[in-house]
């Protein structure tokens, strides 16, 4: 695997408290990297290290194989800020063509360029109007087209959805996905955490500047999967049969949970439940998703406890 | 080099786009005109006075041509005045404005060094503060010539001294905003700026008193903050013979005028000090966390 990211030991202080400590991040080259963590965590923190804004109090990073001080790699490089401010005095196309510009790519190539990233955001035809009048959702859709325009081979959107509405998430759902086929690195942000599941290869949790979990969704949430039968009675033979399965937690006279290996068990349940010739109401795997997994590995929000022990982070 | 032409051209139509050249444009024309206009009224009177006194109409001489000498001084005073507060207000949030609104942080992600940001910075806020002074300058001198037929002795000197003292204070003003918050810059600048004023004044009261120590002090005062005595160097060049003479009569009791032309290390001082400033704004501004 070849890495877009690779940190080590990354560790950022101010003012002598600690924000990211001793952080070792691995990401490989056209990966939907979710980076999860409460607020507080460091996160906002880490990706300014990796874009070169802050400078790390002591660690390595490399990003797609060089320094983030290095002007050539940040030319490959796109970045959606959490705050998405922009020149408000600006239309949507000067800002695009401001940014196309730093970013060298040539007049006549923007012009092809601008409104093409402007119609993949949801913008299209909206690009003569200044930000200053854009709401937050089209400021942040702004935001996402001045990430993607110059071509980038690894970009960075933190939170990129916040200001959106139901329908701009899916969107940027599809922008990502759409990344990645075009073998884009992302490195996504975010606290929507079934978003981060939908779109994600890999994820890591970061909790008080460090990773206590990183893996792909499947080593994350794979393993023991809890499967609830409710039938119109659980007859002793029934509950026998399932136990063969896997261990049973029974609920009610009606309800039992059967936890099995994986997914690959389910169609036995179905089978021995049929075979008792008992009614079947509904069979449903419980998988376990991120935010079981975010409360197991985090536990409080970042915003009362956690925040108080690790200090600000911008 | 094209990303430092790019941010310095981002700077002047943002200057555009948010009228800011519109609104000093237009205040700095009724500014003009009001002071021109009293000017006009200054040379009826004196002519009518001159006829009423049986005296020809030529050109005056001696003390008769001091009023007329003295409106283009203090006219320019002015428009040093007004280029200073320009110089500071119109840059006084040139990089700190884009830190704190998060603007930054957008640009800084993008192939572009920090310090070529500085740089563009600067050169379009230089850029703009400097014509906008030249402009003012040329148009006050060219209507008290139209008016009373008087042009000052160097006029080119002088302004070349003001427009230096301009430059030095919108680079002081983009280290500044390198450095503090925008509120915190201009205040600093500004106080500067008066200490710089108070040294003179301290220099000129020290003449008059035969006082080393006061002007030492001022002699200080116009190393950390030249602008004053570039001031003052101008105003010599806006003196005739006759009212240098005057001043000298009166020991150089006058603040806001020198009887002597600026040193020449006090003019290497304020452009090495110029170019220590944007040099230490690019170095500062590359190393700090956005």
């Amino acid at each position: 695997m070849t890495l877009a990211i690779q940190t080590q030991q990354l560790r950022k202080e101010y003012k002598g408290r600690a924000v990211v400590q001793g952080l070792d991040l691995e990401v490989g080259e056209g990966e939907v990297f979710g980076f999860l963590g409460p607020n507080g965590a460091g996160k906002s923190t880490t990706v300014k290290m990796l874009l070169g804004l802050v400078r790390p109090t002591s660690g390595s990073v490399r990003v797609l194989g060089g320094s983030p001080d290095d002007p050539a790699v940040r030319a490959r490089l796109g970045f959606l800020p959490e705050q998405f401010r922009f020149q408000t005095w600006m239309t949507a196309q000067e800002f695009l063509n401001f940014h196309g510009q730093l970013a060298g790519l040539k007049a006549e190539e923007l012009r092809t360029r601008i409104p093409t990233v402007l119609e993949r955001v949801g913008l299209g035809g909206r690009g003569t109007e200044a930000l200053g009048g854009y709401s937050k959702g089209m400021l942040q859709r702004a935001g996402l087209a001045g990430a993607i325009l110059a071509h980038p081979r690894l970009v960075f959107l933190d939170e990129p959805t916040s200001a959106l509405d139901p329908v701009g998430r899916v969107e940027v759902r599809e922008i990502i996905q759409e990344l990645r086929r075009e073998g884009v690195t992302v490195f996504l942000n975010s606290h929507l955490l079934s978003e981060v599941e939908q779109v994600s290869d890999r994820v890591a949790f970061v909790k008080a500047g460090e990773v206590v979990r990183a893996g792909t969704m499947n080593e994350l949430l794979g393993g023991a999967l809890p499967v609830m039968i409710k039938v119109d009675a659980l007859t002793p033979q029934l509950l026998a049969d399932l136990g063969r399965l896997g261990q049973l937690e029974q609920q009610s006279a009606q309800q039992v949970s059967v936890m099995v290996s994986g997914e690959e068990a389910i169609p036995a349940l179905a089978s021995a439940v049929a075979a008792s010739g008992a009614q079947l109401y509904a069979l449903t795997p419980q998988r376990h998703d991120l935010e079981d997994l975010f409360l197991e590995l985090v536990g409080t929000s970042g915003d009362s406890r956690q925040a108080a022990l690790t200090g600000r982070v911008a | 080099m094209s990303n430092v032409l790019l941010m310095a051209r981002l700077s002047l139509s943002e200057a555009l786009r948010k009228k800011l050249i519109v609104v000093l444009l237009v205040l700095t024309a009724a500014f003009l005109g009001f002071y021109l206009y009293g000017i006009l009224r200054l040379e009826q009177n004196l002519t009518e006075r001159a006829a009423n006194a049986g005296l020809s109409a030529g050109p005056r001489r001696g003390l008769g041509a001091l009023p007329v000498v003295y409106s283009g001084i203090f006219g320019m005073y002015l428009v040093y005045f007004l280029g200073s507060l320009m110089a500071v207000l119109s840059t006084v949030a040139s990089v700190s404005g884009d830190i704190e609104s998060g603007v930054m942080q957008s640009v800084i992600a993008r192939p572009v060094t920090r310090a070529q940001v500085v740089l563009g910075r600067w050169l379009g806020f230089t850029g703009m503060n400097v014509l906008y002074v030249l402009l003012v300058s040329v148009a006050l001198l060219t209507g008290l010539y139209l008016i009373t037929g008087y042009l000052p002795p160097n006029p080119t000197a002088a302004v070349a001294q003001i427009l230096l003292g301009i430059v030095l204070i919108t680079s002081l003003t983009v280290l500044g905003s390198t450095l503090f918050a925008t509120l915190a810059n201009g205040i600093a600048v500004f106080v500067l700026y008066g200490l710089g004023s108070a040294g003179g004044i301290l220099k000129s009261i020290g003449a008059l008193a035969n006082s080393p120590t006061m002007e030492s002090l001022g002699n200080a005062a116009n190393i950390v903050m030249p602008t004053n005595a570039l001031w003052l160097g101008a105003s010599y060049n806006l003196q005739t013979e006759g009212a240098l003479q005057l001043a000298q009569v009166a020991r150089g009791a006058n603040p806001f005028a020198s009887t002597t032309p600026i040193e020449p290390g006090v003019l290497i001082w304020a452009a090495v000090y110029t170019a220590l400033a944007v040099a230490l704004a690019m170095w500062r501004f590359s190393r700090r966390d956005l």
